[in-house]
């Protein structure tokens, strides 16, 4: 693949990349955090908000890499590890999205649903093509 | 000094598989399974969610520091970025486990006091074993 195109791509993946750290808080909100962990036990309650807090260090990680440091991609060892762990990574979102969430919530969220779907597909190709085609 | 950082990637890489493996019976000891029963279905599948990709976080760290210890020890930027990234992981770690964590729920077997010395002493030496490996992916070996 085109080393040009590539970086690109990468690019367009650090974009999504932030909006979806971004989207995490509005999330929290949207989706009742507070409140549906309100009665749990507090060693639950923090260890869901830590959960949350590394998944947005890692998206965010991966964004400041794709935005940056893109080239880096191209180098043979990063190139295969990273991208084909990041393919691994947003392919089984796309599946858990699917198989395993709530499907009346997705009903009632179908614009979302399918929106996030949509972005995790997209990532899962840009990786995987990064993952396959780069040397 | 690259010998020995060798060694320090193998033995954190080991770590990190064994934090893996017994990171499988974590929802047992906390009985997360029972403590989650009131929550809404989608917040639980949520917090299983993101503790299954915490985990395969944990997985990927393992893979690289065993069979990409090559790469890890280049010197490039490359690898200085992602040891940083490592490092700073288990900087957030370590201050949960002293400052953040309320382990005042959990049962105080011998078990239990163990395992927190020992998880505490993992995250310890990854944290400061992949500090030395910025300073030596930034030159610092000469």
């Amino acid at each position: 693949m085109n080393a040009e195109y590539t970086i690109i791509l990468l690019r367009l993946a650090g974009l999504i990349c932030v909006g979806l750290a971004v989207a995490n808080f509005v999330v929290a909100p949207r989706l009742g955090y507070a409140r549906s962990l309100a009665g749990a036990e507090k060693l639950v309650r923090q260890i869901f908000y830590v959960h949350c807090g590394y998944i947005v260090m890692l998206i965010s990680g991966l964004a400041i890499l794709c935005l940056g440091w893109p080239h880096l991609f191209l180098e043979g060892g990063m190139s295969k590890v990273v991208s084909g762990f990041f393919t691994v990574f947003w392919a089984s979102r796309v599946v858990v999205q699917l198989t395993y969430y709530d499907s009346e919530y997705r009903r009632r969220e179908r614009f979302w649903d399918v929106f996030f779907l949509m972005v995790f597909f997209t990532l899962t190709l840009v990786f995987g093509a990064v993952f396959l085609f780069e040397r | 000094m690259r010998e020995v950082l060798n060694y320090g990637l193998l033995f954190a890489g080991l770590g990190l598989l064994v934090l893996t493996v017994a990171s499988f019976w974590i929802p047992r000891i906390l009985g997360w399974k029972e403590k989650l029963a009131d929550l809404s279905p989608l917040m639980r599948e949520l917090f299983w969610t993101y503790a299954a990709y915490i985990l395969a976080s944990h997985l990927f760290f393992a893979i690289l520091s065993l069979g990409f210890r090559d790469w890890l020890l280049s010197a490039s930027p490359a690898a200085a970025a992602m040891s940083g990234f490592i490092c700073f992981w288990w900087s957030v770690r370590v201050y949960l486990q002293f400052f953040g964590f309320d382990l005042a729920e959990v049962k105080d077997t011998r078990f239990n006091r163990l395992a927190k010395h020992l998880l505490t002493l993992l995250f310890l030496y990854l944290m400061t074993f992949f500090a030395i490996m910025v300073w030596w992916n930034l030159g610092g070996g000469g």
